[in-house]
């Protein structure tokens, strides 16, 4: 492994290899322990003081895994990939608790809700709850198209996008509360914490929201690429979005972020690939196409200055704050964790 | 990344029962070396074997820009999205589209996503045609039509279902269509493998490197017909016909098969590039040479050709044999059958909605002028123009510029230099309804 280059408020702390490209990834709410999950289908949890690898499942997915999501209470996590199946894991051993068998195509969405008592997934054009147990509690009608995304606004109502469409539904019930139409492809999602906004990336290089409150729409255009990589800061006030080499912060302070600029933050040379806010303040992870992972402190406007670096050997999958904002796990694509203390 | 690194990706299309998956597995056979993905979103009765097979919902997206034509395949950019993220990378993507699919967002998806342009190169388009039933379905779906008018490779299948004549009447009414494809005739989809992959069909640079022209030959001859002869002197037997003269050329060693047919005809069109001699009645006509045939003189005409030594001997004439009532005949005056016979267009005209349009025109072009047509001719008719090729001769610049596209998508580059080869322009446009008088006058006036 290379040593990489490392500036600002970022320390060097530990780094370890997996087998292949890394997809998804989470710390526990304590922040002990990371777990990771990549494109072999590999599964790995690491403790987060020194890195050292507590156990590890090679092919927890055959053909890759797809999705992963932390319990936000229980020392628990869920997984899910090609081979059509949900495992839900005790962080103490290497085996599954629970196995869904969802069917036979790709699960690219599992997510727990907040309050950690449904499991949200998406396979194909359908929806599936279930139970911490792995008991289903209800299933969607078919989706216009694929589901490209999940999100919880809280515990109550779960979101959805596919093409051209957010459908919100009421998390008891199943039944759709609200939908939000666009003829777009909507390829990710960011949900202000208040849960009024919400936030799609879309493949014609547009960035969409809308406020549930008035059912206002909004979008922001203009980007030279689709903007896969979106985040949210605590309060809601900011909003951080890819779509080039350039982050463009968008800021809700007072009527906006309609007819205001964008904080520019442009320092990568290649298109971003992921965004991560700091679990509170204002403070911005980004990682790019070109290695480079970059930590901003932005005003409540959107603009902001770099105050770390470090520069890695291959594209960003994804950067990830520890849940108490004093580390920075970067997983890159030649599946090497880097884990940084952040001063 | 240059085109070296990316992943090739061949799209077959084809009406259910065409031989898709036949042809899938027989890649997936003779390529067992090698890492194949392939995406399907039809799942037919038949398995497919030993390659990874990711089942994908077809899903087509309006890429919402203004543009009605742009559209992608959103299942497509999910998957190979992810596909390309494995370290050990695929070697080749197959996309198998379900029967009824449109050709056109799958090709279009890979221009229209900047990361998937970056990882994946298409290779080619190649759609399988069931010899048996085709005639019907081009007249009633759009699909199919399509699907041919899409083609860089188009495997006529079934072959045995139907007889000679009719193929070459299909042959000839696909060629109409899409003047850009290859055709090759099979059974069971038993086609070598390099017919269909690695053509770097999209990839204009490559693609004219290995052959010099993209537009498949216009036979200056309707008819061949092949006699297995034994030594001895042999009379070609003509009535009166439509022409007062007629080009020949007599080749030897020509095979009876599709293959050899082909190879035959090939040979033949540089033999027909030569200037003809002209032959006389009871004349005799050199093997190899360009004749010239007189037929002004009413009633039967004889010429002859010498055999030395036992041979398969193939006639390639100007019109059909029909026409004039050919016959050969030994010295004994017996007819002597032909082994095989092929005739190499059309016997009629279909009325196709779907078709080419292919300019070649020597001189040089005013880019500017090009640009204007060629920029409003698209926006104009981009739905209806499937495929665009070009080489053009830009006046003043020494280089050749090639263009491609898709639908309104339309990519030019400036690929080698002219040299010592003439300057000259080749268009091909595949579309529906197209006015040829129109394009042929707008490129016309881009002439200097």
């Amino acid at each position: 492994m290379t040593e990489t280059k490392v500036t600002g408020v970022l320390q060097s702390d530990w780094s370890a290899a997996i087998q292949d490209y890394p997809i998804a990834s989470g710390w526990t709410h304590d922040g002990a322990v990371l777990v990771v999950c990549d494109s072999a289908g590999g599964l790995y949890v690491f403790d987060s003081q020194q890195g050292e690898l507590l156990w590890s499942e090679p092919c927890a997915h055959e053909g890759g895994a797809l999705a992963m999501s932390m319990h936000p209470v229980e020392a628990v996590f869920a997984t899910a990939g090609q081979d059509g199946k949900i495992l839900i894991w005790d962080l103490t051993g290497a085996h599954s608790r629970c196995c869904i068998e969802v069917g036979s195509g790709w699960v690219e969405n599992v997510l727990w809700s907040p309050d950690g008592a449904r499991l949200a997934s998406s396979h194909g054009r359908e929806i599936q709850i279930f139970g911490v147990d792995g008991a289903e509690q209800w299933r969607s009608d078919e989706h216009l198209s694929t589901v490209s995304a999940l999100g919880w606004l809280n515990s109550n109502e779960l979101v959805s996008t596919c093409y051209g469409r957010v459908t919100i539904f009421d998390s008891d019930t199943g039944e759709p509360n609200q939908r939000f139409e666009w003829k777009g492809s909507l390829v990710s999602l960011a949900l202000s914490p208040d849960g009024d906004v919400i936030a799609c990336g879309s493949q014609d290089n547009s960035v969409h929201f809308w406020r549930r409150s008035t059912g206002e729409d909004s979008m922001m255009a203009g980007y030279p690429g689709k903007p896969a990589a979106l985040a949210f800061d605590s309060t809601g006030t900011l909003l951080a979005t890819g779509g080039g080499e350039t982050v463009t912060v968008w800021s809700f302070e007072g009527d906006g972020p309609e007819g205001t600029y964008p904080g520019s933050l442009e320092l990568h040379e290649r298109a971003i690939s992921t965004l991560d806010f700091a679990p509170d303040g204002f403070r911005l992870a980004s990682g790019g196409r070109d290695g480079l992972v970059l930590v901003w402190s932005l005003h409540s406007d959107g603009q902001g200055r770099p105050e770390g670096a470090a520069m890695l050997e291959s594209v960003l999958a994804k950067v990830c704050w520890r849940p108490d904002g004093k580390s920075l796990a970067a997983l890159d694509g030649d599946g090497v964790v880097t884990v940084w203390k952040v001063s | 990344m240059n085109a070296e690194e990316k992943v090739p990706v061949t799209i077959l299309t084809g009406f259910l029962g065409s031989g898709k998956t036949t042809l899938l597995n027989k890649i997936l056979s003779e390529e067992h070396g090698k890492r194949i993905a392939v995406i399907e979103n039809e799942f037919g009765e038949v398995g497919i074997d030993q390659a990874l097979v990711i089942e994908a919902d077809e899903e087509i997206f309006e890429m919402s820009n203004g543009c009605i034509c742009c559209t992608v395949r959103g299942d497509l950019i999910r998957v190979l999205g992810n596909l390309m993220k494995r370290r050990d990378k695929f070697d080749y993507v197959l996309v198998e589209t379900t029967g009824l699919a449109d050709p056109g967002p799958v090709a279009q998806t890979f221009f229209m996503d900047d990361e998937i342009r970056e990882e994946f190169a298409l290779d080619g388009i190649v759609t399988l045609v069931d010899a048996a039933h085709i005639n019907q379905q081009l007249g009633r779906s759009d699909e199919s039509e399509e699907q041919v008018a899409f083609a860089d490779v188009l495997v006529l299948n079934k072959t045995d279902l139907v007889d000679d004549a009719t193929l070459d009447d299909l042959e000839a009414r696909l060629r109409e269509m899409n003047r850009m494809a290859r055709v090759v005739r099979c059974q069971q989809a038993e086609v070598p493998v390099d017919t269909v992959l690695n053509l770097s069909a999209f990839n204009l640079e490559d693609a004219l490197e290995r052959r010099p022209t993209f537009l498949e030959p216009e036979y200056p001859f309707e008819w061949t017909g092949v006699y297995e002869l034994t030594p001895g002197r042999y009379q070609l037997d003509l009535a009166d016909g439509p022409d007062p003269a007629m080009s020949l050329v007599v080749r030897s060693g020509q095979g009876p098969d599709d293959a050899g047919l082909r190879e035959g005809a090939e040979w033949c069109v540089r033999r027909y590039a030569e200037p003809a001699r002209p032959v006389e009645v009871d004349g005799v006509v050199e093997t190899g040479e360009h004749a010239y045939l007189e037929l002004s003189s009413s009633g039967r005409k004889s010429f002859y050709v010498d055999v030395t030594a036992k041979d398969s001997v193939g006639l390639f004439a100007q019109h059909t044999a029909e026409e004039f009532d050919l016959k050969l005949r030994d010295f004994e005056g017996e007819e002597v059958p032909p082994s095989a016979e092929r005739t190499w267009v059309a016997q009629h005209e279909h009325d196709d909605e779907v078709g080419s349009i292919a300019i070649e025109r020597d001189g040089d072009v005013d880019p500017a002028k090009l640009n204007r047509w060629l920029g409003k001719l698209l926006q104009e008719r981009g739905v209806d123009i499937f495929r665009t090729k070009g080489i053009i001769s830009i006046a003043g610049d020494p280089m050749r510029m090639v263009f491609q596209g898709v639908h309104m998508l339309l990519d030019a580059q400036p690929d080698r230099p002219w040299g010592d080869d003439p300057r000259q322009n080749q268009l091909v446009f595949i579309g529906r309804n197209l006015d040829e008088y129109a394009i042929r006058e707008g490129f016309d006036a881009c002439l200097v």
